[in-house]
C-alpha cells in the first residue's frame, strides 16, 4: 500500500471507530463491559480490506484517543478496552486466515467472544479471587454473543456496499 | 487477492460457532448452595450448613447485625448501618451470591461444597 493511501485511510478508520466508541459511552449501560461494540465494526472491516497491522494500529489509537476523550485514559477500564482490543483483533486475523469456513458474522462474533473474555478473566485477576470468575463468564458470553452478530451483520451490509462503491480493493497490498 | 468466500452471509461455520457460544446458556450457574460464610471485619470467617434454620448474631463495626437461615436461605433481618442496603438485598441461596454490608465491616456469601479448593 502507498504511504499517502496508508496515512488516509487509517485516519479515516479511527475517526469512525473513536466517534462511534465515543458515542456509545452515551448509552447508559446495565452492567459495566456491555457494549454493542460499534468500533468493532470498523476495525472488522479494515482488518478483512487491508491486514493485521493497519486494523491493530486503529485498535490502538481508538482505544488511547477514546479513553482521552471519555476521560477514563490509565484507568483499569482502559487497561481492559486496550489488552480486550488487541486480543480480539489478534483472534479475528487469525479466524481470518485460517477458518475458511467463517463468514465476516462469524468472525466477528469469535472477536466479541475473545474481547469480553478477555476482560472477564482481567477484571476477576485485578478484583477479586479467583473463584468468581466462572459466574461472570456465562451471561458475558450469551451478551456478547447477541452483541457480535448485531456487529457483524452490520459490519457485513457496510463492507458489500463500501467495497463496491468506494473500490477499496484499488488500494490491497 | 481476497478470497470471495467473504461475500456470503452466512456459512456453515457461523451457525457452529454460534450454537457453540448459545450453549453457554446451560452453563449460567444457578445452583442451590450449601453453605453460609460470614466474613467479619475481613478476619473471622464462620461457616454455617443452609439446612439447619436458625438465627445468628455478628458483632461488627458499628453494632450488631441478625441473621437468619431458614429453608436453605439466608437473609440480614436487622443492620444498623443507614442505608440499611443489606435488608433489601433480601435472600440469597444460590452458590456465589452475596451480601455485603460495608459500614458494619460484614460480608455473607453462600458457597457450594465443590468451590470450596478454588476460593482462598
Amino acid at each position: 500500500m502507498e504511504l499517502q493511501n496508508k496515512i488516509s485511510i487509517i485516519s479515516l478508520f479511527s475517526a469512525l471507530t473513536i466517534v462511534s466508541f465515543v458515542f456509545e459511552n452515551f448509552i447508559p449501560r446495565p452492567a459495566p463491559g456491555i457494549r454493542i461494540g460499534l468500533a468493532n465494526i470498523f476495525i472488522l472491516i479494515v482488518l478483512i480490506s487491508y491486514g493485521y497491522r493497519e486494523a491493530l494500529t486503529i485498535g490502538i489509537i481508538k482505544s488511547v484517543a477514546g479513553s482521552l476523550i471519555v476521560g477514563q485514559l490509565l484507568s483499569p477500564a482502559f487497561i481492559f478496552s486496550i489488552s480486550g482490543t488487541v486480543v480480539s483483533i489478534t483472534v479475528m486475523f487469525i479466524a481470518d486466515k485460517y477458518l475458511k469456513r467463517l463468514s465476516i458474522l462469524g468472525i466477528s462474533v469469535l472477536g466479541a467472544e475473545s474481547h469480553i473474555i478477555t476482560q472477564v478473566w482481567l477484571a476477576s485477576r485485578f478484583f477479586t479471587g479467583s473463584g468468581s470468575f466462572i459466574y461472570l463468564l456465562s451471561p458475558y458470553i450469551i451478551i456478547s454473543l447477541i452483541s457480535g452478530i448485531i456487529t457483524g451483520i452490520t459490519s457485513f451490509w457496510i463492507y458489500i456496499n463500501v467495497r463496491e462503491k468506494l473500490n477499496i480493493a484499488k488500494f490491497q497490498t | 487477492m481476497r478470497k470471495k468466500s467473504r461475500y456470503r452471509p452466512l456459512k456453515a461455520g457461523d451457525i457452529l460457532l454460534i450454537i457453540i457460544f448459545l450453549s453457554f446458556l446451560f452453563f449460567i450457574p444457578h445452583k442451590k448452595g450449601k453453605n453460609l460464610r460470614v466474613k467479619v471485619k475481613n478476619k473471622r470467617v464462620f461457616l454455617y450448613p443452609l439446612n439447619i434454620d436458625r438465627e445468628l448474631k455478628f458483632h461488627g463495626s458499628i453494632g450488631t447485625t441478625r441473621v437468619i437461615i431458614k429453608n436453605g436461605a439466608a437473609k440480614i433481618q436487622k443492620a444498623p448501618c443507614p442505608l440499611k442496603l443489606c435488608e433489601k438485598r433480601g435472600w440469597i441461596s444460590n452458590q456465589g451470591e452475596q451480601i455485603i454490608c460495608i459500614p458494619n465491616k460484614i460480608m455473607l456469601e453462600i458457597e457450594g461444597s465443590n468451590i470450596d479448593g478454588i476460593t482462598e
